[in-house]
């Protein structure tokens, strides 16, 4: 993974911020998406109740408070603005 | 998490479950990150967030309706070359590269390439018939996310779909996989025979162990860009039928967390008709439902390498190992920029946003045009209403 992924602008240090809240959820695709021919979407959650698909919502702000942080690596914006050599990775 | 900074946000990836979340600029903040150059420079366009790669054109089942046209002695892209494309993935910073053909399981050296996906921080799933799945195929496919097997219904129904009755085959593949401790799915290809037998299906995959069923639209490309595909594609009133449809199996298949029903991006047109859907079209954005992202959210890479908007349109001249360059490609942009401006009666509709004007390979075969998806309800009531106008 650490082949893949640069650190981004993160701080060396644990963040003392809050971690995000629902409130700053734009959207959820649950499930992998992809098969071999087009993208697919999860839709069952379209028609559960508010308090099934609010317990969607919760259960991704509970993994993004634990989950550890990786930045995915800048090399293809920097390549496409720049049309050079790609930057090195921070972190 | 695998954060990916975007003009308004960043795309989260989580590692603990199999879910993609769109993090607003102060949610990232949050996460004591910050978009640096992505959110103070013009923005650009993004990477796709999933790839569909074709690692062969080889395939013996002999499908009516393949959209690659695979056959027996189909091409085969050497390791090395795959290799390199996935290295452009991860440059690109996709997240999901879904191994496909052909029949990807007659590659021996399927289980490097998934272990090389995931070295490369990326998810890998793959999409098989089933057939042939020898232990050893089996053995290889322990290193993907998810194993969907195409199903289309038992044994008529599948015979009607794909030309032959592979269905007992495709069966023994589910229960296979399952029995391994590997995620799997059905894909399930919707054509106006398999429809009505839709419940009947979904049940009996979910009973062999899949925990997902995938729909999907039967496309026009490939052996299926056929004059038959009028024949085959689900008619006017199955395709207004999706929205209740999905409702009713939502509710009676997928109560508990042990089995989800997806729908394929050239699905959402079909949910213009569904008025309680079309009346709040923030519930699919929050659910992330996408259509037609070609160019976008999606592209696909042929057999020979090249940049494809998705896997039934025409490549580009853009060489998969080029991927980063996407965002200058022309063709592309034509896909990707079509939302934005789209003719009536997709501007006014209010799932534009979501269902980013249907699905443009049904439209260039059935109409000829890059244009409104033919078969979306919206689109032929529109039509009928013009048509009655004139007369």
């Amino acid at each position: 993974m650490s082949a893949a992924l640069g650190g981004g602008s993160r701080e060396d240090e644990p963040s003392a911020e809050p971690r995000p809240e629902v409130e700053n959820v734009l959207a959820v695709r649950m499930g992998h998406g992809a098969n071999c021919s087009s993208i697919g979407s999860v839709v069952d959650t379209l028609f559960a109740t508010a308090t099934v698909g609010g317990a969607v919502f919760a259960a991704v702000v509970a993994a993004l408070k634990v989950e550890e942080v990786s930045v995915v690596s800048p090399v293809a914006r920097a390549m496409a603005a720049n049309d050079e050599a790609p930057p090195e990775k921070d972190g | 998490m695998i954060v990916r900074y975007e003009s308004w946000g960043a795309w989260v990836k989580l590692e603990s479950q199999a879910a993609l979340v769109a993090l607003d600029r102060e949610g990232v903040r949050r996460l004591g990150l910050d978009g640096g150059p992505t959110w103070r420079d013009r923005a650009r366009p993004s990477a796709p967030l999933e790839v569909h790669m074709a690692v062969t054109a080889r395939c013996g089942a002999g499908c009516e309706g393949c959209y690659l046209d695979a056959r027996p002695d189909g091409a085969e892209p050497p390791r090395e070359a795959l290799l390199r494309e996935l290295d452009a993935l991860r440059d690109a910073g996709v997240f999901t590269v879904a191994f496909g053909g052909g029949e990807p399981t007659t590659r021996d050296d399927l289980d490097v390439l998934a272990e090389a996906a995931r070295a490369r921080g990326m998810t890998a799933v793959l999409t098989t018939s089933g057939l042939g799945l020898t232990d050893a195929r089996l053995a290889k496919l322990r290193g993907f996310a998810q194993v969907n097997v195409s199903y289309d219904g038992a044994s008529e129904t599948y015979a009607r779909v794909r030309g032959f009755d592979g269905a007992a085959a495709a069966e023994r593949a589910i229960e296979r996989v399952a029995a391994a401790g590997i995620a799997v799915g059905v894909n399930v290809v919707l054509t106006r025979d398999s429809f009505p037998r839709l419940r009947e299906t979904l049940v009996r995959a979910r009973d062999l162990g899949a925990r997902e069923a995938q729909l999907l639209r039967y496309k026009p490309a490939g052996r299926a860009a056929l004059l038959d595909y009028l024949a085959r594609r689900l008619s006017a009133e199955q395709a207004s039928a999706l929205g209740p449809t999905l409702r009713e199996l939502a509710r009676s298949l997928c109560a508990g967390d042990d089995f989800h029903l997806r729908i394929d991006c050239a699905l959402v047109a079909f949910l213009s008709a569904d008025d309680e859907l079309a009346r709040d079209p923030s519930r699919l954005r929050r659910f992330g439902v996408f259509g037609c992202e070609a160019g976008g959210a999606l592209a696909a890479f042929t057999v020979d390498g090249r940049v494809a908007p998705c896997s039934f349109a025409r490549p580009t001249g853009l060489r998969a190992t080029d991927l980063a360059r996407h965002g200058d490609d022309p063709e592309l942009a034509r896909w990707r920029t079509h939302v934005d401006a789209p003719p009536e009666p997709c501007a006014s509709c209010s799932l534009r946003s979501v269902c980013r004007g249907g699905c443009k390979v049904v439209a260039a075969h059935v109409d000829g045009t890059h244009g409104p998806d033919p078969e979306c309800p919206r689109v032929i009531a529109s039509r009928a209403a013009s048509k009655d106008g004139a007369g």
